[in-house]
């Protein structure tokens, strides 16, 4: 509850010493400017968060603290000395360690040695595997980590890599630590424990820059905020702002409701057009059964590992299944036939934008005309141009921001590439879209426009199934929420009843008990409010 | 001077600049053909550019099947196989079979389609790495074609030939079916749905799965037109040389793959072009015609083009982190108006380029030097009994005081044949060829012959072609000296082995064949086994070893030549010169050394320096018009320990 003011005036005496400041730092690409005259600073045993939309220029200012870049103007100022940093040696020599949102590990690697990598003790030219176990094993206990430093790094699940991370950074006497968006892909519980570890380092007099688009984080774990709009800093602000000013700095304007819901009326006479039932595969997901009806958006919420995604694309036909059906309007699909499912009009957004959804160096032109290729075809020949024209009318119809349609997705930011992903089901008359985690990494602004569209898919009586571990958002966004536990559907809560602890509580009940009442004492939602 | 001159020629026309600014390849061929226009005047001439397109055609057609399966992220190594074996079976088919030649043609097409159809399905079905299924396809491929041949070469029939002819006296067929080749190439690549799937399938595997494409079916379809086209340039290659080859192509994926590379292709899929691909393979080929123009030493002919495939690709490599940014690549390839305004730099730059190469090779009417210059192409520069003939003739080339250019084939016909054609161009006063193969030599011969210039066939005999001279040792009679050698050493009676040369070669045909008809003399010695080692000395000793295994009690060894007689002689160990007698073939250093050591009992020693000596003298008397022996034989010796000072 205390408020950052109050915490300094307690912690320290005199002001707290400064370790690193940026004065009007430039960098510019050919063509672009990515950063403007940005302005920051951090002090000891301060968490400083960095607050801004995709492209805002968060990643070039961080990637100029840990060598990557060079400024083309402007100080950076390292214990009261100016300082270049020419590489990550430089980074590490001065005690700068990044935690970007793209893991630096080596899966056949084990946990020890992924630490220290490229630094392993040595004895007699030999690597001294005990003292380097042992080592790991003490920064491991620092992060609350319990896994043997012997592990291999393969089979370690996400928020455990993070943890990893964060050992590597610790295991470099860390006095800065910079963290590129750590929350994005932890559950709410995970986040808690990433919360705790980080609060203990500043308690050592660890400076962490935190970057994160969860504005709720900001308040439970920041001491100031400096806000980057269009390569500039436009301002900075204590964590105690409310979301809204947050919000109106970040993008310029103000944004009226986060989750703009309209839910239509729904005839709950109508057959679904989605059906499934007694889905199974083994060891995965067990007897998922669900519907969803025209109109209707039903979210799916739940732990990271409750089999969410695994069925998803089990219905789309991108996995096979043991057992059950799925119907799409009444018709029964073939099991792992993605063609089947496109032809019935489902369509799937997946998971991982980068790794799934788009051709990264291809343009935006041969990404949204990706599933109506076979559609454009004729006598092996693709109508090119009426492709294109269907691109440009689609990019326009979405706002997607490009400087044209031969740019390389790789080049736009999380929200734009995501209109893409689903610009290109758009295109392909989609009757059910699959949505899994569809505004994950993307800012404020570029979230609404995608609820927007969920929005006008529903309103032209297509429905919508959306995977979400963004609490705020499956319960802002969703007609009904299905919860999955351990790879079965736990329960489901209509939109009215359902709240962050009653979603919570049913995320974490084990399969013996499938619960259908909300149990509140066990977990709170940490998100949100 | 050659920097200079593209400063000059750019600065006036800013889209030409342009152009090479976004292509690094494009800018590495026109600095390469600028700077072998400098250093040589035969290179710009009408003649000497339809020859690099004859030369850039097999491989330019090998790379286009290839740039397909880059593109969707795989990598087809066994297209330089397949291709020889699709020309194998056209052959065989018509030649040996009766086949009707289009059925033949047709056969040969689908035996392509059918190869690149199991790597796909090997690749897709079974899960293999696209390297291994291919790697295992070009080692079947060259198994199945020397299968179908019996190692020899097949006479290519007459009307297919014709595809390695000119069209109206000037335009060679060859050059024609790459342009068409390559149109075909940027039609599926832009504009078909297969072609599109490629881009998709490079890109991002798993997202174009997701997105509807049906990825294993589509993978089968893009090896199956790899192999496709290289039935297609199997076919050219077999035309030119008249006569299909079981080991033709050898080695040729790897230059299909660097002309895709230099092109601007990555090796992780999802970018390529037909045109990039083009100019990749025309690089490679200005590179060896201008070096042989060059007279530049077959061994740093290696090097070069080592050095120049990496520079190709370091400079687009330079290029692109320069210029390509988000912005600068969306600008380029923008919407409409810019788009067009691209294509027509394009055509500004083309229409330039040939207009500048056109008018200097008008103006070029080939080198009018008068001194006498000899070309000599050796088939391979590997074996030291070629090295010394090379030596030989390049001492006598020194003592009559005439220029002599020498190249290394590396045992392809189709590159000897490029060599010859080179030769031709250049003016050359008298050719001497040491032929990779007798048959496939012919086409080119004739070209020497069309253009007045004398040839004389040095080791090997020419097919179907006019030669001032034959200057050769007699392998035939030298396999039944070296019969009657072995057979007198054991005394009539025993067991023998004999390690035989590259499957296919001449030599080791007349050596196998004589030795064959000497040994009949002696009914008490039996030929237990008979194993290719290719006339290498490593291979000889890992054959050598395996048949050791099989039969124990071995008195004698007949190695086709040195090489694999010393590698016998390492496998035998202690008992070779004692227990077990090894006659080899040559004479090389080397074997002479043995025999004089006691492991090598006797070697049939050809005299390579006076053969390349004996060659040049006849080629400068066939140059002056004078008149020459139609056969010149030069004498064979059987060397053992008692002679073996003599020859040293």
């Amino acid at each position: 509850m205390s408020n950052p003011e109050e915490r300094q005036a307690q912690e320290s005496a005199g002001p707290p010493e400064e370790l690193l400041r940026i004065e009007g730092i430039r960098k510019t690409f050919p063509g672009v400017v990515a950063l403007d005259s940005v302005d920051f600073d951090l002090r000891r045993g301060e968490v400083h968060v960095l607050l801004g939309e995709n492209g805002a220029g968060k990643s070039t200012l961080i990637k100029m603290l840990s060598g990557a870049y060079r400024p083309d103007a402007g100080r950076i100022v390292v214990d009261g000395r100016e300082t270049r940093i020419h590489g990550a040696q430089d980074a590490e020599r001065l005690g700068i360690a990044t935690i970007y949102q793209e893991f630096n590990l080596v899966p056949d690697l084990t946990v020890a040695e992924n630490i220290f990598l490229g630094r392993q003790p040595r004895r007699l030219g030999m690597i001294d595997r005990k003292r380097m176990e042992a080592d790991a094993e003490e920064l491991l206990r620092r992060v609350g980590l319990t896994v043997s430093p012997r592990t291999r790094v393969r089979e370690l699940g996400i928020a455990r890599l993070q943890m990893v991370e964060i050992a590597k950074a610790l295991s470099l006497d860390a006095r800065v630590l910079i963290m590129d968006e750590p929350t994005a892909v932890l559950t709410s519980e995970e986040v808690d424990k990433l919360f705790g570890i980080v609060r203990a380092l500043r308690e050592d007099g660890v400076g962490v820059v935190f970057i994160t688009h969860h504005l709720e984080e900001i308040a439970a774990l920041g001491d100031r905020v400096t806000v980057i709009r269009d390569g500039k800093s436009v301002g900075q602000v204590p964590a105690s702002t409310p979301e809204a000013e947050l919000v109106r700095l970040m993008v310029g304007r103000s944004i009226e409701q986060q989750y703009p819901r309209e839910r239509p009326e729904l005839n709950t006479t109508d057959a679904p057009l989605l059906r499934v039932e007694g889905l199974t595969r083994d060891g995965v997901f067990h007897d998922v059964h669900f519907e969803v009806r025209a109109g209707e958006v039903v979210g799916i919420a739940g732990l990271v590992g409750a089999g969410r995604t695994e069925v998803v694309r089990a219905v789309f036909g991108a996995d096979p299944y043991d057992k059950g059906t799925v119907e799409v309007a009444g018709a029964r699909l073939p099991r792992h036939d993605v063609n089947a499912a496109m032809a019935a009009g489902v369509g799937l957004v997946p998971e991982d934008r980068k790794g799934q959804g788009l051709l990264l160096d291809a343009s935006v032109e041969e990404n949204l005309g990706l599933v109506t290729l076979r559609s454009a075809t004729r006598a092996g020949l693709v109508d090119r141009r009426s492709q294109r024209v269907a691109a440009a009318r689609m990019a326009e119809q979405l706002g997607v921001r490009m400087a044209g349609l031969g740019q390389h997705v790789r080049t736009l930011s999380g929200g734009n590439q995501q209109k893409v992903v689903i610009g290109k089901w758009l295109l392909a008359d989609i009757k059910v879209l699959i949505l899994d985690e569809p505004t994950r990494g993307i800012d404020v602004g570029a979230k609404v426009e995608i609820y927007q569209l969920v929005n006008e898919l529903t309103a032209a009586g297509h429905a919508v199934l959306m995977i979400s571990s963004d609490l705020p958002e499956v319960l802002g966004m969703s007609d009904r929420v299905l919860v999955m536990a351990q790879g079965r559907i736990a329960g489901e809560l209509a939109a009215g009843e359902a709240t962050q602890d009653s979603v919570m509580a049913l995320a974490v009940s084990t399969a013996a008990s499938p619960a259908t009442t909300p149990v509140h004492n066990e977990v709170e939602g940490s998100r949100g409010h | 001077m050659a920097t200079d001159t593209l400063k000059s020629s750019t600065a006036g026309a800013g889209g030409l600049r342009r152009v090479l600014l976004d292509n690094g390849a494009l800018s590495a061929l026109v600095v390469l053909v600028i700077a072998m226009s400098l250093l040589s005047g035969d290179f710009l001439t009408t003649q000497n550019l339809l020859n690099v397109g004859v030369q850039a055609a097999v491989t330019a057609i090998l790379a286009f099947g290839v740039t397909f399966v880059i593109v969707s992220a795989g990598i087809d190594l066994s297209v330089g196989s397949v291709a020889a074996l699709s020309a194998t079976v056209l052959a065989w088919a018509a030649t040996s079979e009766g086949v009707p030649v289009w059925i033949a043609v047709i056969l040969a097409v689908v035996t392509g389609i059918a190869c690149g159809f199991v790597n796909g399905a090997l690749i897709s079905y079974g899960k293999l790495p696209p390297f291994i299924a291919t790697l295992a396809m070009l080692s079947v491929g060259r198994g199945l074609s020397l299968v179908i041949s019996q190692g020899s070469p097949i006479p290519f029939p007459q009307s297919v030939s014709r595809i390695g002819d000119t069209l109206g006296g000037w335009l060679p067929v060859p050059v024609l079916v790459m342009v068409v080749m390559g149109l075909i190439t940027a039609l599926i690549l832009g504009r078909t749905f297969i072609g599109r799937s490629m881009f998709a399938i490079g890109g991002n595997e798993e997202a174009a799965r997701l997105s509807g494409l049906r990825v294993k079916r589509q993978k089968v379809v893009i090896y199956a037109l790899s192999g496709l086209f290289a039935a297609v340039a199997g076919i050219v290659l077999a035309s030119r040389l008249t006569s299909a080859q079981p080991q033709a192509a050898q080695g040729y994926e790897l230059d299909a793959i660097a002309a895709v590379v230099i092109g601007g292709a990555s090796l992780s899929g999802g970018v390529g072009k037909a045109s990039g691909t083009f100019i990749g393979a025309l690089i490679l080929a200005v590179l060896r015609n201008g070096l042989n123009l060059l007279s530049v030493s077959a061994f740093w002919q290696q090097v070069v083009i080592g050095v120049v495939i990496a520079l190709a690709v370091l400079l687009d490599t330079v290029r692109r982190k320069a210029g390509a940014t988000p912005t600068a690549a969306g600008a380029t390839s923008g919407p409409g108006g810019s788009k067009g305004r691209q294509a027509a730099q394009y055509v500004i730059a083309a229409v330039v380029a040939a207009a500048i190469i056109g008018g200097i090779s008008l103006w070029n009417n080939g080198s009018s030097g008068k001194s006498t210059k000899l070309g000599l192409s050796v088939s391979t520069l590997n074996n030291p009994f070629f090295v010394q003939m090379k030596a030989g003739a390049q001492a006598e080339a020194k003592k009559e005081g005439v220029k002599l250019t020498v190249t290394d084939a590396q045992n392809d016909a189709s590159q000897q044949a490029n060599q010859l054609q080179n030769f031709t161009s250049e003016g050359m006063s008298s050719v001497i060829v040491n032929p990779v193969d007798s048959d496939a030599v012919g086409p080119a011969v004739r070209g020497a012959n069309k253009a007045d210039i004398p040839v004389v066939a040095a080791d090997r005999g020419v097919n179907k072609a006019k030669t001032a001279t034959l200057v050769a040792s007699d392998n035939v009679a030298g396999g039944r000296q070296a019969a009657k050698t072995l057979a007198d050493k054991l005394g009539g009676t025993g067991k023998i082995v004999i390690l035989q040369g590259t499957a296919g070669t001449s030599a080791s045909r007349e050596r196998g064949q004589g030795f064959a008809e000497g040994i009949k003399a002696y009914p008490g010695i039996k030929v237990v086994a008979k194993q290719p080692a290719d006339f290498d000395r490593t291979k000889g000793l890992d054959v050598m070893t395996n048949m050791l295994q099989a039969n124990a009690g071995v008195d004698g060894v007949f190695a086709e030549n040195d090489e694999m007689a010393l590698g016998a002689i390492k496998a035998l160990g202690s008992k070779a010169g004692k227990s077990v007698a090894v006659v080899g073939f040559d004479g090389t250093p080397d074997g002479l050394k043995a025999v004089e050591a006691g492991t090598l009992y006797a070697s049939v020693a050809q005299q390579p320096k006076e053969l390349g000596r004996i060659a040049v003298q006849n080629a400068v008397r066939a140059a002056k018009d004078k008149k020459v022996a139609e056969m010149v034989k030069v004498p064979v010796k059987v060397v053992t320990s008692k002679n073996v000072a003599s020859f040293k």
